[in-house]
């Protein structure tokens, strides 16, 4: 059974490898082989959810390499699985060229997937967990050709990582509180260390999850391929950070302090983030919106130790918004564009797209009685427990998700207009075709989006909360009719007031890649900058001072668009300002010194031979004077 | 056994030297050499048996110099063994890159095979007038290398520069010896003497200065800040394979200085001055990530993430220092640390071998100029691409078993050690800004007609790449090796 | 009771006989026969080595009231001999076929007697007489070719000399007023408790003879112009040999003068003095002559380390014999390369060597980085003991001067490796001189005989 549970990581990665390695040979073959991976995986991983093994391997001294699957992995190892397994049979009708580097970059993906789902100690949690992050800056950058996209998988490879290095701040906590690297150990961590572990592990997941004030990546991520977007936004990269905190929830609630926190940040992050869906024009901006409002929910339950809610909510989300990104990606395709106001009765084109995305708009909005309707109140329940102002915003924030799926399902549905051609193959030349291997995806994950709500309904959810250990309240009756008629309103709503929500001007997620651009990469460089100018300086003068305003604005530039003129400037006049501060200093510095001090050795040599001025009696005179200097000096330091 | 190891490749180079073989002939030669010595090197690790009570493997010990207590006194442990692996790798790479370098290929086996004899000898050295030897020697070579190979407009310069900064840095070491020597009673030069005596342990002002000495010398060798500013220069104006055997070998002559003799030797100046250390390690990691950050030129960008990831290297043995703080986080670290000399080596000289292929095309490092190889030369992207990830200390490679056991270890025996974490995050962002100028994008003017990787470019890449990457998922294969030294180190460092 | 053995001295009988006969049977051979008279000399050093070599065993004693021999005389006499045949040596071809060759060698024979009586002597007016017999020759080599440089460094030499010898003879003078003796033992009796003023004119006045013949600070001035301005074989000889008599001379003086008075500061300072100034001033040299003659004073400054701290420990002398050995030899290879290619005179014409000579490039390369103090050359092992005394003997600024001043003198011998390395360059004047190659040959493997011998060589000097 354990030699399963290796095989389920292993078995993708050496077969991703082997697809990279290869490349563009592989092309042809690589769909099927992907597939067929994947379906591997996913019987792989049905067989060891029912044996639930545990096993480590030798891997760091007094660390070994755990691998687990408990009862919330053995729910949401499956998901993971054949959420990828129909992402990448949608991929196989959907992606073209250089298909055998996507099949095996997310076979990649999936085993990272797998080790972070299964992990029971900080450092295989840490090894799926980092290289999670760096598959999917390949995959978000996919299409090198365009710079920009691999600006934006850098974008979203920092920011997550950031938040990673709470991961091993948590590890040095947990050394130095002398408990081991085991998750399971963590709670019991003497106090302060205790803390430090869990503000570590808490960061890592808000990063990952794209909570506040982590969420600006998932709107630069949508730059990715649209079955990119679906699995790495739907069940696994972001869904890993709702899942960490799932699993640590003991951790959690040993604080104190941290499961209030986890569980508002997941409250403000559903409601703002919420808003910001609304404004979206753009649909991959509007599902990535609402991804991070979702898994607020999660955060949310993990927070008030929901924790059966939250995972049902984690997979019942997953299987609504791989298939909407999924239904997005094929009208990408199809039609070239993926602005809402473009894409005005998308729907009736291919009704099965339609009615499929149409599940899942109403799905997401809450409509009774598909899955997230349940899963949510599930969440919320716990959350009343906790505190009403809680509970208030989580309703909030469930009225704005019916509010923007309304937006979608509306829209779509409507008249097809007579001039929709105009507004096609925007962002690139639609096939006008949705081929049998991108729908069946949908109709399955559709199926998916309808009925997953059982898993927070009694008889399933019972079990579910019973193997999950998880004693909280659960919603009544009323609370679950008030959130269907408060779904049903809102949507309602939305679909009247359509017309009264013009494509405004973008919204810019507010302002998150901004602020990050101004409070943080802007001053990095900017120092960066400086530094290798004192480093420069002292060091060979051979780069003139000059024309180092100009790289700093290259270098700026290269990083970033929208700050561009802004930073350029800025940048320039305070490193012009700041350089000549620089030249002062670099008189401490190391190297002048070192140079200094040479140039002085010379002179010192030319007045050394100064005294060899080829004249006798100075000779003798200078002879003299030694000599008794010499005959002075013994008898002083007598 | 060992000697042999040692003194092969100076046997080599010395019939190379002499006999006025043709170039092919001369290749092979150099080829054949590295790959003999690596059999050797890999024929001691399989017979290596951890030694009972911290003692030495394969020892040797010949009367030298008796009358000023020393000795050729050779052998290995967990400290050096991992070392010489490496230098019988990184060499045979180089031996294989080097085939196409059509500038007196003979010589340049010839100097190359001597220069790796000086590195094997500095690492399995017992003896610390041996290991001085073996120092200064591998300055000699490494300047004729930059100054006889090198590309840069004024390799003479940078050469100049290099030898006289490591060559101060020597002298300091050598004040340092003959201070541990003098202190000794008998008077001995031998390191396992020295380690078991610990002579000045009685003597914190004497012993705070020939600490302060040997730290000088190895700081100037490792580099750490302030004592960096040789290496930039000497990497831009090294030839390709120069500067993988610079960073990749000699830069770890100061790590392990620090671990074999100044650590176990002086345990109580240690302690008094780790902080200093960690301070040290702290700026290194920090200071070199930014200042790399903002280079424009891919061969002056590795180099500082050199600084960087020597930095981690001295956080980690200066974190070992703090006494008081949990025995395993400090061997955590001290094991971390000996990793990251393992890992860098094998990762920036993957590195430094791909940024020769640029130069070599196109005569330009400016990462300006490219663009879009991914492209023109997908293999070269590929490689490079890797090889990014390993050096930023992505898991599966080597970088993330070293930087993983560094950190947990460091902030293990201090919080403070968390400072340095941003270096990471800063490591990723520039090494990734590299790869999307290069890579990435529309063709820049020099990607244009860029002729992909040959045979002799990625074999040798790809080689230490794969064995980053085995070290990466199976650590323990290493790690076994090293974490009873580590403990012997640690317990050394705390009498 | 003076002891009276007459073949104690058999070296020095040697070297004397030797000069004597080359001499005489110079003056009767014909100019194109005159190797005869190379091959006397040679065979009169081949006795001498031979002699000193089975000597080396013999218990310490003083013969004849005033003649040391003990390891140090031994030792001397063994490099001063070696030395003075490697100069023959890489001077051959340069010589052979001169006007007064056979001249030439008697001179470097008595030059040679000079020093190893200076440095056998425990006796002022001993020591005297081997200041004039080790000096006078100097004058005449460094005057024997008929160049207005020649004559103008030999008047200098001489001039700087006679300074030299009035203040050692005024030194002896006082000292023997106060003491009452000249032989050393009866100095230290005497000085001890004598005037502190007195006895600090008299013995800096003799240190100053010594300077004179080591080139050390004050009394340096004539080492660089001699070295440019004579022939290379004299130049070879008059950078070496004097210095070996003269320090260890240095040693045993400085071993006897009363504790009162701080010696080892004094010469500790001298010492610091001239390294530095002699490093300094080669910085900057272009002409190749000079600046070895400039290495050559910085080198006395390593070699003043240990007669600083001569009384300090045991360490001292052996250190300082090791240092002379391995200075001897590297000095000498140095000198060899330059003699092996007559028409070099500036850095500039040093380049192409590598390509067109690379064992001579290989000398220059070796006996270099042997003069820096790099291993596993000589002079490495002369810095490390000298080093270690002197920290030992309580100087430990004095060897972090020596440390430095080693970084600034890697300076200007790299620039010279560099030169010969650079490419290009047509072959200035006639080709190589063959004696000059071998001797630069033998001089290789002896630096790297005494680096790598190590253990042999301070067992040797040990005693």
């Amino acid at each position: 059974m354990t030699g399963l549970l290796w095989a389920i990581a292993a078995v993708p990665a050496a077969v991703g490898t082997l697809l990279c390695v290869l490349g563009r040979r592989a092309d042809r073959v690589a769909p099927a082989v992907g597939a067929g991976t994947a379906a591997l995986v996913l019987a792989l991983s049905i067989a060891v959810a029912a044996g639930r093994p545990a096993t480590g391997a030798p891997f760091l001294p007094g660390a070994p390499f755990g691998l687990g699957v408990d009862a919330l992995a053995a729910v949401v190892l499956p998901t993971v699985a054949a959420v990828t397994l129909l992402v990448l049979v949608f991929s196989a009708g959907d992606v073209r060229g250089a298909r055998a580097r996507f099949t095996g970059l997310v076979l990649l993906f999936a085993a990272a997937v797998v080790v972070t789902v299964t992990a029971t100690s900080l450092l295989s949690l840490l090894f799926g967990w980092e290289v999670m992050g760096a598959t999917s800056y390949a995959l978000i950058g996919f299409r090198w050709q365009q710079g920009h996209r691999v600006g934006a998988g850098l974008t979203a490879f920092l920011t997550t990582r950031t938040a990673d290095l709470g991961l091993y701040l948590a590890a040095g906590a947990a050394l130095a509180g002398g408990s081991g690297l085991a998750l399971a150990d963590l709670p019991g961590l003497p106090a302060p260390w205790r803390d430090v572990a869990t503000a570590g592990v808490l960061v890592a997941a808000l990063g990952k999850a794209a909570q506040l004030p982590f969420s600006g990546w998932l709107s630069a991520a949508m730059q990715g391929p649209g079955p990119v977007s679906a699995l790495l936004h739907s069940a696994a990269m972001v869904a890993m950070g709702g899942y960490l905190l799932l699993r640590t929830q003991p951790l959690l609630a040993a604080t104190g302090w941290a499961g209030p926190v986890a569980a508002w940040a997941g409250a403000l992050t559903a409601l703002l983030l919420g808003a910001v869906a609304i404004a979206q024009r753009d649909l991959k901006q509007l599902l990535a919106a609402s991804t991070a409002a979702q898994l607020g929910f999660v955060v949310l339950g993990a927070g008030v130790g929901a924790v059966a809610g939250g995972t049902a909510h984690l997979i019942a989300h997953a299987a609504t918004k791989a298939l909407l990104f999924l239904a997005a990606g094929a009208w990408l395709t199809a039609l070239g564009t993926k602005q809402l106001p473009a894409l005005r009765g998308a729907a009736r084109r291919w009704p099965l797209v339609g009615v499929c995305a149409g599940i899942g708009a109403l799905a997401l909005a809450g409509v009774v009685p598909l899955s997230l309707w349940a899963t949510k109140d599930a969440v919320l329940a716990g959350a009343r427990a906790q505190s009403l102002p809680l509970y208030l915003v989580g309703l909030a924030a469930a009225a704005l998700s019916a509010g923007y799926a309304g937006k979608v399902l509306w829209l779509v549905w409507r008249q097809l207009p007579a001039d929709a051609d105009a507004g096609y193959d925007t962002e690139e030349p639609g096939t006008r075709r949705v081929g049998v291997l991108q729908q069946v995806p949908l109709v399955v994950l559709a199926a998916g989006a309808a009925v997953l709500g059982l898993l927070a309904l009694p008889p399933v959810g019972g079990t579910l909360r019973r193997a999950l250990g998880d004693a909280g309240p659960t919603p009544s009756a009323a609370e679950l009719a008030g959130s269907a008629v408060l779904a049903l309103v809102v949507l309602a709503l939305a679909g009247r007031t359509w017309p009264a929500l013009p494509g405004r001007a973008p919204a810019g997620w507010l302002g998150l890649a901004r602020i990050t651009e101004v409070l943080v990469t802007a001053p990095v460089l900017r120092a960066a900058e400086l530094l290798a100018r004192f480093d420069d300086r002292v060091l060979a003068r051979a780069v003139a001072g000059t024309g180092r305003v100009v790289r700093a604005a290259g270098l700026l530039a290269r990083f970033d668009d929208r700050v561009l003129a802004r930073g350029v400037t800025g940048a320039g006049r305070s490193s012009l300002r700041l350089a000549w501060a620089a030249g002062r200093t670099d008189l401490a510095g190391p190297d002048r010194l070192v140079r200094s001090l040479a140039a002085g050795t010379r002179r010192l040599g030319a007045l050394a031979r100064r005294t060899q001025t080829g004249q006798l009696h100075q000779y003798y005179v200078q002879a003299a004077v030694v000599l008794a200097a010499a005959v002075a000096l013994l008898l002083a330091a007598r | 056994m060992l000697s042999s190891t040692v003194f092969l490749p100076l046997l080599a180079a010395a019939l190379l030297a002499v006999l006025p073989v043709p170039d092919r002939v001369a290749r092979i030669g150099w080829v054949g050499v590295t790959v003999a010595d690596l059999a050797l090197v890999v024929a001691l690790v399989a017979r290596y048996r951890t030694p009972a009570g911290g003692g030495l493997a394969f020892e040797e010990r010949v009367r030298w110099i008796p009358s000023v207590g020393s000795s050729y006194h050779v052998g290995v442990d967990g400290l050096s063994l991992p070392l010489v692996a490496l230098t019988a790798v990184v060499f045979c790479a180089c031996s294989v890159y080097g085939w196409r370098e059509d500038r007196r290929p003979r010589q340049l086996a010839a100097l190359f095979l001597a220069l790796q004899t000086t590195c094997l000898g500095l690492f399995v050295a017992q003896d610390l007038i041996v290991f001085f030897l073996f120092f200064d020697l591998s300055i000699v070579g490494m300047y004729a290398a930059i100054a006889g190979w090198g590309h840069g407009r004024d390799a003479g310069r940078s050469a100049l520069q290099f030898f006289l900064y490591t060559f101060l840095g020597s002298l300091a070491l050598l004040l340092g010896f003959i201070g541990l020597y003098l202190a000794a009673d008998p008077h001995t030069f031998d390191l396992p003497e020295l380690v078991a005596a610990a002579p000045l342990a009685g003597h914190p002002v004497a012993g705070g200065f020939v600490l302060a000495a040997l730290l000088v010398g190895l700081a100037v060798k490792t580099p750490t800040i302030p004592f960096h500013t040789w290496l930039p220069p000497a990497h831009t104006d090294a030839s390709a394979i120069g500067s993988a055997v610079l960073a990749a070998v000699l830069l770890k002559m100061g790590t392990y200085g620090f671990v074999r003799i100044a650590m176990p030797a002086l345990p109580d100046a240690w302690r008094a001055f780790s902080w200093v250390v960690v301070a040290v390690g702290i700026a290194s990691v920090l200071y070199g990530a930014l200042v790399a950050l903002a280079q424009t030129d891919l061969k002056r960008m590795i180099a500082y993430t050199s600084i960087n990831h020597m930095g981690y290297v001295v956080l980690a043995v200066g974190a070992a220092g703090l006494s008081g703080s949990g025995t395993a986080a400090r061997e955590l670290a001290v094991t971390g640390a000996v990793t990251q000399m393992v890992s860098h080596g094998l990762v920036t000289g993957a590195l430094f071998l791909l940024a020769g292929v640029l130069h070599d095309r196109t005569g330009s490092y400016a990462m300006r100029d490219f663009g879009g190889l991914a492209g023109t030369a997908p293999r070269w992207s590929g490689l490079f691409a890797v090889a990014a990830f390993a050096s930023l200390g992505i898991p599966a490679f080597s970088g993330f078993v070293a930087e993983f056991q560094i950190f947990a270890g460091s902030i293990g025996a201090t919080a403070w050690a968390a400072l340095a974490l941003p270096g990471i995050l800063l490591t990723a962002a520039l090494l990734l800004r590299a790869l999307q100028q290069l890579v990435a994008g529309s063709a820049g003017p020099r990607s244009v007609g860029f002729g992909d990787v040959r045979a002799a470019e990625w074999l040798p890449v790809a080689g230490l790449l794969v064995l980053s990457l085995a070290v990466g998922v199976l650590p323990w294969l290493l790690l076994d090796l090293i974490a009873p030294a580590s403990s012997a180190v640690v317990e050394l460092v705390s009498r | 009771m003076i002891r009276e053995e007459p073949l104690a001295l058999l070296p020095e009988l040697c070297l004397f006989g030797g000069a004597v006969v080359t001499l005489l049977a110079g003056s009767f051979l014909p100019r194109q026969r005159q190797w005869i008279a190379r091959l006397l000399a040679v065979a009169a050093l081949l006795l001498a080595a031979t002699a000193a070599a089975l000597a080396l065993d013999d218990p310490a004693r003083t013969v004849f009231g005033a003649f040391v021999v003990d390891t140090p005389t031994g030792i001397a006499r063994l490099v001063v001999v070696a030395a003075t045949m490697l100069v023959i040596g890489l001077g051959a071809d340069d010589l052979a076929g001169r006007a007064r060759e056979s001249e030439t060698y008697a001179l470097l024979l008595l030059g040679a007697l000079g020093a190893v009586v200076l440095a056998a002597t425990d006796d002022l007016l001993v020591l005297t007489v081997g200041f004039l017999l080790a000096g006078i020759p100097l004058y005449a080599l460094v005057g024997m070719p008929r160049t207005a440089g020649a004559a103008e460094a030999a008047l200098k030499t001489y001039l700087l000399g006679a300074l030299a010898g009035i203040a050692l003879m005024l030194g002896t003078t006082v000292l023997y007023g106060i003491a009452g003796s000249t032989a050393y033992p009866g100095l230290a009796a005497g000085l001890a408790g004598a005037p502190a003023a007195a006895v600090a004119v008299g013995a800096v006045g003799v240190l100053a003879g010594l300077l004179f013949e080591a080139g050390g600070v004050p009394l340096h001035f004539w080492v660089p112009d001699a070295t440019e301005g004579a022939g290379t074989p004299a130049a070879a000889f008059l950078t070496t040999v004097p210095k070996v008599g003269a320090l260890v001379a240095a040693a045993r003086l400085v071993e006897v003068l009363p504790g009162s008075l701080p010696w080892p500061l004094l010469v500790g300072v001298l010492a610091a003095a001239t390294m530095t100034l002699g490093n300094l001033a080669a910085l900057a040299q272009s002409d190749v002559r000079r600046l070895l003659g400039w290495s050559t004073v910085s080198q006395v400054g390593y070699l003043l380390m240990p007669v600083a701290v001569v009384g300090a420990g045991a360490g001292a002398v052996p250190a300082l014999l090791t240092y002379l050995a391995g200075y001897a030899v590297s000095n000498l290879t140095a000198f060899a390369v330059l003699a092996a290619r007559p028409g070099v005179r500036s850095l500039a014409d040093s380049a192409g060597l590598a390509r067109r000579h690379p064992a001579l490039a290989t000398a220059l390369v070796v006996s270099l980085l042997s003069l820096v103090g790099t291993p596993p050359t000589a002079v490495f092992l002369g810095k490390l003991t000298v080093f270690t005394a002197a920290w030992d003997g309580g100087l430990a600024w004095l060897v972090v001067v020596a440390a430095l001043n080693t970084v600034v003198s890697l300076a200007y011998y790299l620039r010279w490796l560099v030169a010969a390395f650079r490419p290009g360059a047509p072959d200035p004047g006639p080709g190589t001189a063959p004696w000059a190659r071998a001797a630069a040959v033998c001089g290789t493997v002896g630096v790297l005989a005494v680096g790598l011998g190590a253990g042999a060589v301070t067992a040797l000097v040990a005693g």
